[in-house]
């Protein structure tokens, strides 16, 4: 039940998805990873993604235009 | 989204309120616009309306015609190809209704300008563009929406964005005279009438529809 | 004050509208709406690349350039649009709007940051999508917008064959990407 971070802040569409992809394959189930976006496209399409690769999200909203995804690996 | 229940995250730097500074914000757009209907024109003012909606809803839905073509390619999602789809049918319906009605009542046929001609130089910017617009994270729309956003990258994208526009500007010369000269403006009613063109563009806009859900399907191993 | 504002923004409504997200879909509909709509009012659907051509060009004339002689800009209604300035220009001031817009749905949204630019690789980025975007735009006769939103919805097939060309050249962005810049 590890937790990693990622920060992702700064990064361009689609940086921040495409490091998210890469860290989630390393991870093991039941780990947590949290990106941290300020991307407002990174804030729709990481969740998206994690969702639909079955992967338990939340997003919160941290800042003004800054949130943290925060993914369970399933 | 969720709301901060439950998680024991430490505490950032305090979320401002941005409202009363959107208020005025709007209030300047509000003002631009009466001085440009009053010293310009009431047309001039309809475009900077037009805009701030196009910008408006470009910004709320994240709609990214980049994220279209991009996104099958690196992770196989296809909902924004989707939703462009949809866009491309919606608009054919409502710009084949006007452009019917103003051939049916003999009058010129508006915005045939966008019927361009097909030529090398049209596969040549699309490889161009669409190489460019995925390397700069943004399309044409998607760079200004970016700007808005407070996006440095997308500012400085913009800028040779019209750098290289001036730099194509000054080679079509050439291009025209040797590529684009003589190529052939296909509307495609004229080909397949009005209603073969509009059923034969909205059944491929289906087809394209079903094969980006089927790419979707396969690349993320979607199985239900 | 602050009381007023913060419970404004956290009425339900509110939320609806300017807080939350919209989806790809509702996004698709809504502009494909506003895009008919600009076609019914002005005659002509949406474009955003043309303007940029312009811009460039009164750049160019402030260092004290010259496009008059370009075949590009000799048409007189070329000549007419330069001469009139970018207020006098629907294109230019439909771009502002853009971006204006923008910037008020996420500053209603409490979501507007400034984001600087990061690393050197982001700056080559911008610099050489940029130029090729422009370039790209010009030859294909516009951009996403123009030669492929607008042109398909007017039953041009060269709507369908940039868009083609698009998609290749996405392919081919999306691996130097991966290889490059992320």
């Amino acid at each position: 039940m590890a937790e990693f971070e990622l920060d992702c802040l700064g990064e361009a569409c689609p940086v921040p998805l495409m490091k998210t992809e890469k860290k989630m394959a390393g991870l093991k189930s039941g780990d947590t990873l949290i990106v941290h976006i300020d991307h407002s496209c990174a804030m729709k399409n990481v969740p998206e993604w994690a969702r639909k690769q079955g992967h338990n999200v939340e997003v919160e909203e941290v800042g003004d235009g800054e949130w943290d995804v925060i993914i369970e690996k399933c | 989204m969720s709301e901060t229940g439950g998680r024991a995250r430490p505490p950032r730097k305090p979320k401002r309120n941005q409202l009363p500074v959107g208020l005025i914000v709007f209030a300047l757009m509000i003002a631009a616009g009466v001085l440009l209907s009053v010293y310009r024109s009431g047309a001039l003012a309809m475009a900077w309306v037009f805009g701030g909606c196009f910008g408006f809803i470009l910004q709320k839905s994240r709609f990214c015609f980049t994220a279209s073509m991009r996104d099958p390619c690196i992770t196989g999602s296809t909902s924004v190809t989707k939703a462009v789809l949809m866009a491309f049918a919606i608009t054919t319906i409502g710009f084949t209704a006007i452009k019917y009605a103003a051939f049916a009542s003999g009058q010129e046929i508006p915005g045939q300008s966008y019927v361009m001609p097909v030529s090398l130089a049209t596969a040549a910017g699309g490889i161009l563009f669409g190489i460019g617009m995925v390397i700069a994270g943004g399309c044409a729309s998607g760079t200004l929406m970016r700007v808005g956003e407070g996006f440095g990258m997308q500012m400085l994208s913009l800028l040779f964005f019209v750098i290289g526009s001036l730099w194509g500007a000054k080679d079509m010369g050439w291009w025209n005279l040797n590529v684009i000269a003589g190529a052939p403006r296909v509307f495609l009613p004229d080909v397949f009438g009005w209603f073969g063109a509009v059923v034969i563009q909205l059944l491929i806009i289906a087809c394209l529809y079903v094969a980006a859900d089927l790419w979707e399907r396969k690349k993320m191993g979607i199985t239900e | 004050m602050k009381q007023f504002f913060d419970k404004i923004s956290k009425n339900r409504y509110y939320a609806m509208v300017f807080k939350n997200p919209f989806t790809y879909v509702t996004g698709a509909v809504l502009l494909s709406l506003f895009q008919i709509a600009l076609f019914a009012y002005s005659g002509n659907p949406w474009g955003v690349s043309g303007a940029f051509a312009n811009w460039g060009a009164w750049i160019y004339r402030l260092f004290g350039g010259n496009v008059d002689k370009w075949y590009y800009f000799s048409s007189s209604g070329a000549q007419q649009t330069l001469d009139a300035g970018v207020l006098n220009n629907s294109g230019s001031l439909m771009n502002f709007g853009i971006a204006a817009g923008a910037l008020l749905a996420t500053l209603l949204a409490s979501q507007f940051k400034f984001k600087k630019i990061k690393s050197i690789k982001q700056v080559v980025a911008a610099v050489l999508g940029g130029l090729i975007m422009g370039y790209g735009a010009r030859l294909a006769g516009g951009c996403n917008i123009g030669a492929l939103f607008s042109s398909i919805a007017s039953l041009s097939l060269s709507g369908w064959v940039f868009a083609l060309f698009l998609l290749v050249g996405a392919f081919i962005g999306s691996k130097l990407l991966a290889k490059f810049f992320l």
